[in-house]
């Protein structure tokens, strides 16, 4: 059974998490002049913490921290081999710290506003037909960059912070084996370089799927470790700025698609960390719509 | 040769993936710093948010730049402590966020100081330099009036043991405190402010200021709810401090100095049940000591007088906060 060719191409995401959580290139390429747009709504919320040297029950001075977010993304075909992927996320971050702690500290509870910008080219270095399978490397490079003047040095009601407000250059290879029959694998691996105090970062994904002609379907567990230059929170050498610090993840997730009609999908999906160093352990939710051409 | 090719290609993937996952073995044996064992322990929740509040939480994240070795000691109170003081996670607001962070200091001091090494009578200097002391009682071990519950807590910059009631000091003499308190440098709502009145209308300031070689005494202070009851109790009505100046200069003088003991200032952890003798007025009846306090009354009350605030290191002595007025025969 041959694959649907442009299925599989109409599926590109990207959760607006806070962190690059999930990848944001795909081992698919859209063809000359395909493209498709996502607009999605995540939901994640986190009441423990992932501190050194253990895991804490309860964020500090905010106890629980709900983040909310709308995003734009898209992918685009410039050739066959060459395309280009951008997304805009606006998130809201909510804290639950009590009226006294938040009068005592001059604190608020809610942070909001457009985060960063993603912009990546990915180039398709070479393909390998088989007879029933198909192993693609690809090289990819982006650039992720602030889009508005949110905060992230207040201290610690930057634990609501929406982002790091820093930028970052990233690079990624990534590796994808298809067969005719709708399973797939995705391997990548990639750095990324921060500015704006911000440690830099390796990271890496393995994804593993299955698309068929009426629905998609994917697993995947992704991984950030931080250079030991950042500090830990409330650790050694730690001065209250968060993007400094060294934020280490493994995250799984689920991901699905269906299409509906005329180019017109559904996308749902559902992630959590299962191992953290200085960020909150959430689990979140998302769905989307998917238009593609 | 596909097949090999694509396993291959496979297993890297997978070895990239889970060679660069975060797993708590990467650092579980690292030892916590002091703030995160504040953090991570709930019995701390209200130390965490004073910490916060009084901006110490960074501080004491960090190696102490005043050590050699970069270590603290800190004696940290834990949620009961700040009970007794009517303080919770929401309600720190009430004191100055000045005194807060005084407060919290005086609870560090400079280096390693281990549970081995508490002696009695010994003294030990905190980190705004107004010192604590040791006293055996019972097979246990207090700092100044705090029961120490627990011992060399390890944490990266440091050591924490437990206590059970919050320490104040203010760094004044007793005078000076009394007027720290009812110039709201302590809680933002003045207190003591009728018994400041009191003691600079009776001609008793001198006597209670510290100068070189002067006395150290234990003062029972009453606060402003115990001398509105005492108006009440006299029939007159004392809403404002100046009211106190309805009562007779020396009668008020004798009622003060009923307050005062010149047993050097001693802590709740140093008193027993019994009587003492004070500078003016007759002796006072101390109650049983429980749960780290005893009530006192004069041969004037009814009712035995309670600790609102225990253990207050003044200069010259130790102030107990008290609820009721204490009443000699007049």
């Amino acid at each position: 059974m041959k694959l649907p060719s442009k299925l599989l191409a109409i599926f590109c995401l990207l959760t607006s998490s806070l962190l690059l959580a999930q990848s944001p290139v795909s081992g698919f390429m859209k063809k000359n002049n395909e493209g498709s747009f996502v607009v999605s709504y995540s939901y994640e919320k986190y009441d423990k913490v992932f501190l050194v040297p253990q895991e804490v029950d309860g964020v500090p001075v905010f106890n629980e921290v709900t983040n909310t977010s709308i995003s734009l993304y898209g992918e685009y075909g410039i050739t066959d081999n060459l395309n280009v992927v951008f997304n805009v996320p606006y998130i809201k971050s909510e804290g639950e710290a009590g009226q006294g702690t938040l009068d005592n500290l001059g604190f608020e509870n809610t942070r909001e506003g457009i985060q960063d910008l993603s912009l990546y080219i990915k180039y398709n270095f070479h393909t390998f037909n088989f007879d029933k399978s198909e192993l693609k490397f690809i090289g990819s490079i982006g650039l992720e960059t602030p889009l508005s003047d949110y905060k992230a040095n207040e201290g610690l009601q930057s634990i609501i912070a929406i982002g790091n407000h820093s930028s970052s250059f990233n690079a990624l290879g990534i590796v994808n084996f298809k067969v005719d029959s709708g399973f797939f694998t995705t391997g990548q691996v990639g750095y990324s370089f921060n500015d704006s105090g911000a440690p830099h970062a390796l990271l890496s994904q393995l994804k593993v799927g299955y698309a068929a002609s009426k629905f998609y379907v994917d697993g995947y567990v992704a991984n950030q470790l931080s250079e030991k230059d950042g500090v830990d929170i409330l650790g050694d050498g730690f001065t209250g700025y968060f993007p400094a610090t060294r934020v280490n993840y493994t995250r799984v997730g689920l991901n699905g698609f269906v299409p509906i009609i005329d180019g017109i999908g559904i996308t749902a999906g559902a992630n959590t960390y299962v191992a953290g160093r200085n960020l909150g352990k959430s689990t979140g939710f998302y769905g989307g719509l998917v238009y593609s051409f | 040769m596909n097949n090999i090719y694509i396993k291959s290609i496979m297993a890297l993937a997978i070895i990239f993936t889970f060679s660069a996952c975060e797993t708590e073995s990467n650092y579980e044996d690292l030892d916590p710093s002091i703030a995160s064992i504040a953090v991570s322990n709930p019995d701390f929740s209200v130390l965490e948010a004073a910490a916060v509040y009084g901006n110490v939480a960074v501080v004491l994240s960090n190696k102490n730049p005043n050590d050699p070795a970069g270590n603290y000691t800190v004696f940290a109170p834990n949620n009961d402590a700040f009970a007794r003081l009517g303080l919770n996670e929401e309600n720190l607001g009430v004191l100055q966020q000045s005194f807060l962070t005084n407060t919290l200091l005086y609870h560090v001091s400079n280096g390693n100081l281990f549970g081995s090494l508490f002696s009695d009578g010994a003294s030990s200097t905190s980190a705004i330099s107004l010192d604590r002391r040791f006293i055996n009682r019972g097979g246990n071990t207090f700092i100044n009036g705090s029961k120490i519950l627990a011992t060399d807590i390890n944490a990266s910059n440091g050591t924490v043991h437990v206590i059970d009631k919050v320490m104040i000091a203010t760094g004044g003499d007793i005078v000076q405190s009394a007027i720290a308190l009812q110039s709201a440098q302590v809680f933002k709502q003045p207190e003591l402010t009728f018994l400041v009145e009191a003691v600079v209308y009776a001609g008793l300031v001198d006597a209670l200021t510290a100068s070189e070689g002067s006395p150290s005494f234990t003062v029972f202070a009453p606060n402003d709810q115990a001398f509105k009851d005492l108006g009440t109790a006299l029939g007159l009505s004392f809403t404002k401090p100046s009211d106190i100046r309805q009562l007779p200069k020396e009668v008020l003088a004798t009622v003060l100095l009923n307050h005062v003991i010149a047993n050097d200032g001693k802590f709740t952890s140093e008193l027993d049940a019994g009587i003492i003798s004070p500078l003016g007025g007759d002796p006072l009846t101390l109650g049983a000591y429980t749960n780290g306090v005893l009530t006192v009354a004069g041969v004037g009350n009814a009712q035995p007088a309670n600790m609102a605030i225990p253990d207050v290191q003044a200069t010259n002595g130790v102030i107990h906060v008290i609820d009721a007025v204490l009443l000699p025969n007049l």
